[in-house]
């Protein structure tokens, strides 16, 4: 009973989070429609009302396009194994897990940077750099060159070296000369989507053909990673696996293995850990090189499986939302992938949201925000639920 | 080895602003940073000397190429004035130029001014590029320069509001989202009022609320101030988004600022070919020059300026000669807010196409390089927004030239000087040492 009770007290922070966020959100809907702003005055119930139901409108799009349509459902359920309608009904909650599979890798890696006590925003940049090894890795032993089992895993190898080539810049100088890794690894994700584009456009061997557009060929054609679902329309392919064999593999470093805790240590306290022995340098150098390993196997796979090209702006803003999801998660790998989950399913819905509601995906950006803040400050969000009559304790401040 | 004048001299500022607590510690690594100021005194002349040798090869390579160049005599748009320079000629200047410097570096050692000298070089540089790589096409240098203020302007004055707000202790990572606010309550407030310079109002006070939104965030609720800047910084990119789909875009009448023309200075900008480069600008140029020799007046010379520096690099001892740190820090970030507000309606409203998605395109961190590259003084930061802005400005010349060069590389420049800077390779910068920490007024 108690350990239920432990359990749900630490769920309540971001869940509230989640939730308080999601009401903002939809408080942002009423008001940025143009339609209830301009009746706000002479009929302000009629308006609000509107406003409402607009709101409520688009999160149900949002929620049937994040778990699918109970109708759909209904129907697949009842026509006794017809594959084209389990397709359409399993499609949404399918594709929500597929918007994931980024999000749980980057968020995974982050979360091993700030175990350690380093801010490493270069989740996007690492993740863009293990798209181009895993986009070169394809390219180079794909299409019949090796044997295909063999060629993917080649892929995810291209695409750790490469996230982890480029976590190293910064964990190298945060280590050695004490640069600030949150200025270095914001740079260095500009530098690789330059670097990306540089590539994209002036290589015959990566840009696709006519050359026009700065995008690779595409790489369905060299490498195909295998799906994991029996009907073939659902694009599940073995990412969502390696994803939570990676999120195994991390819970076992950081919280089972001598390392992780010397990590660990170093991220509660760097003097204690050095006085104990361990070396702060090295643990900088090893957790960025894991955490930028991880996020780059996440872009390889993503680029080749899912995305099949490699563009400049291929991370998008999966480095944003893994900071929401790590701190959400509690940097724990099953936190992580439990709000990857949940913001896999926001981010699809959200798509189905715009698509029939003309609400824009982007307001997903601004929910984050809004949770990475709650997060940050427990003692704000802890302090919505409150009764607010009684004063709150000065500890905050002291 | 004796203590080099520069090593000292940040800290006798501080010091001077009776702070004594520290100090024998910071004496203890006095010798360490001496050597370390040595072996990047020795890395800079290294990095000159390939710098003349590159030149020299590329001045022996070029001889017989002339570089064309126009500029507007008297007005952008009307009558253009041609000459040409053989790109030798260019060349062999900047090879001088980096002989010079890396002797200097060399001789001198730590106690060279090689910010200055970079300074000067820099647009030399990238002027003599420029007619390297156009090849015989003509290229309009005043379009040159005033797209590189157009690059310099919010890039300088987000970096002075990063310098404000990281002297008084608060790190500013949010300059992006600033930035990008600034630009959208801008142009809605320029368009729906119909008067000019409600716009740059509008943008200063968004950016002040963000701004005091992120002191509170760091000093009522002691967020992680990284964490507090990425917050603003996701959050504006995410409302100015949504506003804008839903809103400025569908009802455009919304996000048509009134354009801030240009004022011509009388008399001054009737001067041939200088007159518009200098001349006959935007008001946000010399409002902007303005402020920066403001504030670099007020950050070192007055009694403002030393508290605002003593609470950024010794919070307690601050605190305990009887400054109010907490009420200093939130004024800072007022401040910080305001300029780095007025800078982003700027992107807004100096073109016709008012506010876009992600129209701040990266500006607000750029600016964060600058105040690093100029080791939080203002004027070195402007000066660092101006190169920058030439790297900006000659890729967009070049591209539009149709001349072929990868611009990525160009592009990514303000970045990796970024870090190479904040490693130290090159010299040594020191960020105010409280900025981050959150105080605890006890």
């Amino acid at each position: 009973m108690t350990r239920i009770g432990a359990f749900a007290r630490k769920l309540r922070v971001p869940a509230l989070s989640i939730f308080v966020a999601l009401f903002i959100g939809a408080l942002f809907i009423i008001f940025t429609d143009v339609e209830v702003l301009g009746r706000l005055l002479s009929d302000p119930i009629g308006a609000l009302s509107l406003g409402v139901g607009r709101a409520a409108t688009a999160y149900s799009a949002l929620l049937r396009g994040a778990l699918g349509d109970p109708e759909t459902i209904g129907k697949a359920l009842a026509s006794n194994g017809d594959v084209q309608l389990w397709a359409r009904a399993l499609r949404p909650i399918v594709e929500s897990v597929v918007a994931s599979v980024p999000l749980i890798f980057v968020g995974l890696g982050v979360s091993v940077a700030f175990r350690t006590g380093i801010f490493n925003i270069g989740g996007a940049g690492q993740y863009t750099m293990g798209a181009v090894g895993g986009t070169l890795a394809a390219l180079i032993f794909g299409g019949g060159v090796t044997p295909v089992p063999i060629a993917i895993i080649l892929v995810m190898i291209f695409g750790l070296i490469g996230g982890a080539l480029w976590a190293f810049i910064p964990g190298f100088l945060k280590a050695r000369v004490g640069a600030s890794e949150v200025i270095t690894t914001i740079m260095l994700n500009f530098i690789a989507a330059q670097f990306v584009f540089f590539l994209v456009s002036n290589f015959e061997f990566i840009q696709k053909p006519p050359r026009i557009q700065p995008v690779s060929k595409e790489l369905s054609q060299f490498v195909d990673l295998p799906g994991i679902l029996p009907i073939e329309s659902l694009r599940l392919d073995i990412g969502i696996i390696v994803a939570l064999l990676t999120a195994v593999a991390v819970s076992w470093f950081l919280f089972r293995s001598t390392r992780g805790f010397e990590l660990r240590t170093a991220g509660l306290n760097i003097a204690a850990a050095k006085y104990a022995g361990m070396g702060a340098a090295s643990s900088i150098i090893t957790a960025m090189l894991i955490s930028g390993a991880i996020s780059g196997l996440g872009g390889a796979l993503v680029a080749v499986g899912t995305v099949k090209q490699l563009s400049p702006g291929i991370a998008g803003s999966v480095g944003f939302t893994a900071i929401a999801i790590a701190l959400v998660g509690g940097t724990r790998p099953s936190g992580v992938v439990a709000t990857a989950l949940v913001f896999g399913l926001l981010q699809h819905g959200g798509s189905l949201m715009q698509v029939t509601t003309s609400i824009p995906i982007e307001m997903l950006l601004f929910i984050q925000a809004l949770v990475i803040a709650f997060i940050a400050a427990p003692e704000l969000t802890l302090g919505i639920i409150k009764n607010p009559f009684v004063r709150r304790s000065k500890s905050v401040t002291k | 080895m004796s203590r080099t004048k520069k090593s000292s001299k940040g800290r006798e500022k501080v010091s001077a602003s009776s702070v004594p607590a520290g100090v024998e510690a910071h004496n203890a690594g006095e010798s360490a940073e001496a050597h370390q100021q040595q072996v990047a005194a020795r890395i800079r002349a290294g990095l000159f000397a390939i710098f003349a040798a590159v030149s020299v090869s590329i001045t022996s390579g070029s001889f017989g190429v002339d570089g064309n160049f126009a500029f507007w005599s008297d007005s952008i748009g009307g009558e253009q004035v041609f000459f040409s320079v053989p790109v030798a000629l260019l060349w062999g200047i900047v090879s001088v130029g980096f002989i010079a410097i890396t002797l200097l570096q060399l001789l001198r050692g730590a106690k060279f001014a090689w910010r200055a000298s970079i300074g000067i070089i820099a647009p030399a540089l990238v002027i003599a590029l420029l007619a390297r790589l156009l090849d015989g096409t003509t290229a309009n240098l005043t379009v040159f320069f005033t797209s590189t203020l157009s690059f310099a302007i919010p890039v300088g004055i987000g970096a002075l509001a990063g310098i404000i707000s990281e002297r008084s202790g608060i790190l500013n990572i949010a300059v992006e989202g600033k930035l990008l606010s600034g630009a959208m309550v801008g142009s809605i407030a320029s368009s729906i009022t119909g008067v000019a310079i409600a716009g740059p109002v509008a943008g200063a006070l968004i950016g002040a609320l963000l701004s005091l939104f992120l002191a509170w965030l760091g000093i009522r609720y002691k967020v992680d101030q990284i964490i507090a800047g990425t917050v603003i910084n996701i959050g504006a990119l995410g409302i100015t988004s949504f506003a804008y789909l839903r809103i400025l875009q569908p009802y455009s009448e919304y996000n048509r600022p009134i354009g801030i023309e240009t004022v011509d200075i009388p008399l001054l900008s009737h001067i041939p070919i200088l007159g518009p480069i200098f001349f006959s600008l935007s008001p946000y140029f010399y409002a902007s020059i303005g402020l920066i020799l403001f504030f670099t007046y007020m950050i070192y010379r007055t009694r403002w300026g030393l508290r605002l520096r003593a609470a950024g690099e010794q919070p307690s001892a601050a605190g305990t000669v009887g400054i109010d740190v907490v009420r200093l820090r939130y004024r800072a970030m007022l401040i910080a807010g305001l300029l780095a507000g007025f800078a982003g309606s700027y992107i807004a409203l100096s073109g016709t196409g008012g506010f876009g998605i992600n129209t701040s395109a990266g500006k607000g961190f750029i600016a964060l390089a600058a105040v690093i590259f100029g080791a939080w003084n203002p004027v070195y930061a402007f000066g660092a927004a101006l190169i920058f802005g030439m790297t900006s400005a000659a890729t967009t010349l070049l591209s539009g030239l149709g001349v072929s060069l990868p611009p990525q590389i160009l592009l990514s420049m303000p970045y990796i000087v970024t870090i190479i800077v904040v490693a130290g390779l090159i010299g040594r910068v020191r960020a105010p040492a409280s900025a981050g920490r959150p105080y605890d007024q006890g």
